[in-house]
């Protein structure tokens, strides 16, 4: 099928436009991190004509953010690594075995999706207390982590069934032990899937706000989101440049891991999780 | 090929032997989402006394203060126009995304499928903040209306235009998730079945209709179903964006939940609209679950 030239430039205009518009608000963004108060409102669309770093530096020296930015981290690296480690041989097991409960554990991890937040975090908070976690990291990691577990199981089942059973088994026949079998053979095999749970996990870790809200008692103990929301004064004031360049220095990192992971994300989803 | 080595095909139950790859996984959501779920669902039957400073048995009284209270009316009316609205936005762009992105005329294809993702990856409290600045009185859109010669109104305080903000920054947050997915559907069907259809003469918003949409439909039930499920439970974007106001003109459900939990401690009736909620997802999740098992 071709189209004619006129067809093929409408679909290029259509493109950039749609592109644009889900791509200019982080632009905008990043102009308003690097102008003054007054630019920010004289000229709102507008390139930078002085950028200054003033911003960055009253954010990074005047407040709590590179701590929130270190909770941030903490909190995200723990929870990708906890989540593999769990749900990498629980995926393996709903992949490989069959065992009674079967069905009604993928429906529980599958109807996890929709318990309401106000809910699961009051009786979090009933959990977190006794534990003497309320206020403290690991309680968040411990959070995150379960939020991310049932669609990471879901993607590594997947992942797992396409990898014939026939390989593990001509490894056992080889001499190989069953654990070695699965080191050897099942776990390479499989890195692209752990990727895939890794790029989500992190995603949902960094990004997430509700229960960090609840949870966080303390300005020193916020990660990012919480930061960022509390930047919002109380009277509605806000400082946009400094805001800006918050928001920034939060958004960054992450997006740049995501552009480099979301190909395996994408392919689980769309491979194992969903399909 | 029937085989008799001992990892093979699974006769009857093999529970024993998946129970050690399955242990941790049971253990962490048996603690963070089996008892925390039964012990929230089970604070609706408690109110807070300021007489005897704590909460007490209530009953159903948290259900029925619910029945009589306009503040919450307002917020399950605004949840299901919120909800239902942002979900058709997400679909049309998304989809109308996917399929140009799908085009083999396009050039430079690969940079915009991953361009088209960065809303993806921001957090949910970074996106409300931008597109606050955006609805400012004196922000970005009201200067892009007034070089039109038109008088921007004010976004985000007049009660008939604040929850629609709230649609306007979720449609632009989901539209990432409807387009990957459904791109990867587009991918996956088959080159002459398009073709067929062209010979038959079939126009193109018919071939869409009859053909594309039909041979997508599974994995089209379920990026809308699981958009239903996200963007009611959400809580980030109207929590930056408007705070539910004015009054309670763009309040929706998980944050009325919320400042009767926290800000006004009556986690009981908290609880209790969260419940409400979770019996509406449950239908969404019931047809979810059919559809990904079948």
């Amino acid at each position: 099928m071709s189209l004619r030239p006129w067809r093929v430039a409408l679909l290029h205009v259509c493109v950039v436009v749609m592109i644009g518009v889900l791509t200019f608000p982080l632009i905008l963004l990043g102009f308003n991190s690097l102008k003054s108060e007054v630019e920010i409102f004289d000229a709102p669309l507008g390139i930078p004509k002085a950028p200054t770093l003033a911003n960055f530096r009253s954010v990074m020296l005047g407040t709590t953010f590179s701590v929130n930015m270190r909770n941030s981290f903490i909190v995200a690296v723990s929870t990708v690594l906890l989540a593999v480690v769990v749900t990498a041989p629980a995926g393996y097991a709903m992949s490989r075995f069959r065992f009674r409960g079967r069905t009604l554990f993928s429906m529980w991890l599958l109807a996890t999706q929709s318990f309401p937040g106000i809910i699961m975090v009051l009786g979090l908070f009933t959990v977190l207390t006794v534990y003497g976690l309320v206020d403290r990291l690991p309680g968040l990691i411990m959070m995150h982590t379960s939020f991310s577990m049932p669609f990471s199981i879901w993607l590594l089942k997947g992942y797992f069934d396409k990898i014939p059973v026939e390989l593990e088994e001509a490894a056992r026949i080889d001499g190989c032990s069953r654990l070695g079998s699965l080191v050897r053979v099942v776990f390479p095999l499989s890195v692209p899937g752990l990727l895939a749970v890794a790029t989500f996990s992190l995603l949902l870790s960094w990004n997430e706000f509700f229960f960090a809200l609840v949870v966080m008692r303390s300005n020193v103990n916020y990660t990012l989101p919480v930061y960022l929301a509390r930047f919002v004064g109380s009277g509605g004031v806000v400082q946009w440049g400094p805001l800006s360049a918050a928001a920034l220095l939060a958004t960054l990192p992450v997006l740049l891991l995501f552009l480099l992971g979301q190909r395996y994300l994408v392919s689980g989803l769309t491979g194992g999780a969903i399909k | 090929m029937p085989s008799s080595s001992t990892i093979s095909r699974w006769p009857g139950g093999e529970g024993r032997r998946a129970l050690p790859f399955l242990l941790p996984a049971l253990v962490v959501l048996c603690m963070v989402s089996l008892y925390p779920l039964v012990q929230g669902v089970s604070r609706v039957f408690y109110s807070y006394r300021a007489l005897a400073r704590q909460d007490v048995f209530s009953g159903w009284e948290n259900f029925t203060l619910l029945l009589s209270d306009p503040t919450f009316s307002a917020a399950f009316l605004n949840s299901i126009v919120w909800t239902a609205t942002s979900v058709a936005g997400m679909f049309l762009f998304g989809y109308a995304l996917a399929t140009m992105l799908n085009s083999k005329h396009l050039r430079f294809r690969r940079f915009f499928r991953t361009a088209s993702l960065v809303p993806w990856a921001l957090p949910g409290v970074v996106i409300s903040l931008i597109w606050r600045y955006i609805f400012l009185p004196n922000g970005p859109l009201n200067a892009v209306l007034g070089s039109l010669g038109l008088r921007g109104p004010e976004w985000l305080t007049n009660p008939s235009l604040a929850l629609w903000t709230c649609v306007i920054a979720t449609v632009w947050m989901g539209t990432p998730f409807v387009t990957v997915m459904l791109l990867a559907g587009l991918q996956s069907l088959e080159p002459e079945l398009l073709e067929a259809a062209a010979i038959d003469g079939a126009s193109y918003i018919q071939s869409q209709v009859h053909v594309i949409m039909p041979s997508m439909r599974k994995m089209i039930l379920i990026v809308l179903t699981l958009e239903t499920i996200w963007t009611f439970n959400s809580f980030d974007i109207v929590f930056v964006l408007t705070k539910g106001g004015p009054g309670s003109a763009s309040m929706t459900l998980p944050l009325y939940a919320y400042q009767n939990a926290f800000m006004y401690y009556q986690a009981g009736y908290g609880a209790a609209i969260g419940v409400v909620i979770l019996s509406v997802l449950l239908l969404a999740v019931v047809f979810y679950i059919r559809e990904v098992l079948r």
